[in-house]
């Protein structure tokens, strides 16, 4: 199954929004048009494990050292975004997958 | 046309509420020592451009332990103040105002901030 | 400790000494006329010391990281001469009829313990200031 047809089954419009999700998350953002999606997911994953760690330390960083609330609280919220992003475009995935094997041969 | 992307945003909120504490703890510290004879107020000084430059401040990555002042932008120095006869510069009524101002601005940066992780979550969740 | 936290045993450090200075003023004020102490001197003015006091000041790096406090570093005697007024009839006149009085100006402790009070107030305004602070940054979280 190509890439490409994966690509046009999710709509222009909710990937745009979910790029930008992407990016205020602090993620890497897929860009629009020609990577194969196998590696945007790749980078994705990244990604929200990235943010995962960052939070992490911005708590162990406020517990034990001089860290500030604030830095801890936005950077758990990252990873909050990352890992909801994540499984949305997992979700928008499945049912791409879904609607190609409903496809009549 | 520049484009403020979201995570710019979210960092400049970030750098305010950073320096509105900033701002919190100096003044703290000048109002208990409102009374100890020789005491200089101190206040904070932000550098917006510096700060900007510096990113954001990569406080979160394990082994480092937050921005050093110099690449943060901010700095503390002495309040150019009249010294009463022990030698003492804080003025309360200054050192309230500030407090009251930067606890301003921290509610206003956190209520900008919670609303557009709102704003975030909700487009990737798709009002669902 | 975050910075707050650090402000906040400031503050606190400040209302413990401002309570002393409290203490101090009303003890000079009502001995302002004790000329005769269980030493048989006349009671001497006492005088709070203060000095301030760094509260983890973990990385001095980080010009903001810790916050400054304040304590009482002694309380002293104050050496300043007895005030002497002519009072013969007085039980403790001396030989030339004159009275050793605390050194004790009665209307600068009433402002240094009005002063105090003041201190007292703002440094637990601002306990309560950067507690909603923190109360706020918490509510990040939703």
């Amino acid at each position: 199954m190509s890439a490409g047809i994966l690509g046009t089954t999710i709509s222009g419009a909710s990937s745009a929004t979910l790029g930008k999700a992407a990016k205020a998350a602090g993620m890497p953002a897929a860009s629009g048009g020609g990577e194969a999606f196998a590696d945007s997911l790749g980078k994705l994953l990244e990604g929200v494990e990235g943010s995962q760690v960052d939070a992490n330390a911005a708590i162990t960083n406020m517990v034990e050292n001089n860290g500030e609330v604030h830095d801890a609280m936005i950077a758990i919220q990252r990873a909050e975004m990352s890992l909801e992003l994540t499984v949305q475009i997992r979700n928008k995935l499945v049912q791409a997958y879904q609607d190609i094997m409903r496809m009549p041969i | 046309m520049n484009e403020i992307s979201d995570s710019a945003v979210i960092a400049a909120l970030r750098r305010q509420m950073t320096v509105a504490v900033a701002r919190q703890v100096a003044a703290a510290g000048n109002l208990a020592n409102v009374d100890t004879p020789g005491f200089k107020a101190r206040e904070v000084t932000f550098d917006e451009t510096l700060a900007r430059q510096a990113g954001t401040p990569a406080a979160t990555r394990p082994g480092h332990i937050g921005t050093s002042a110099a690449n943060s932008g901010i700095n503390m120095r002495e309040v150019d103040s009249p010294a009463r006869r022990d030698g003492n510069t804080v003025q309360l009524d200054r050192e309230l105002l500030t407090m009251g101002k930067a606890a301003g601005d921290f509610a206003a940066a956190q209520t900008a901030l919670a609303a557009k992780f709102r704003l975030v979550r909700y487009a990737i969740n798709e009002g669902r | 400790m975050s910075s707050l936290t650090a402000a906040i045993s400031a503050s606190a450090s400040a209302l413990n000494v401002e309570r002393t200075r409290i203490e101090v003023a009303v003890s000079n004020i009502a001995n302002a006329e004790s000329t005769r102490g269980p030493d048989g001197q006349p009671y001497r003015r006492r005088d709070v010391i203060l000095g301030s006091d760094e509260i983890s000041s973990f990385d001095s790096a980080l010009g903001h990281a810790s916050a400054t406090g304040v304590k009482v570093n002694a309380v002293v005697q104050d050496q300043t001469p007895f005030r002497r007024r002519y009072e013969p009839s007085h039980p403790d006149a001396d030989a030339s009829g004159f009275v050793s009085l605390p050194n004790i100006d009665t209307p600068q402790e009433m402002v240094d313990m009005l002063g105090a009070a003041r201190a007292y107030q703002a440094n637990l305004a601002a306990i309560g200031m950067i507690r909603e602070l923190v109360s706020k940054a918490l509510e990040l979280g939703r």
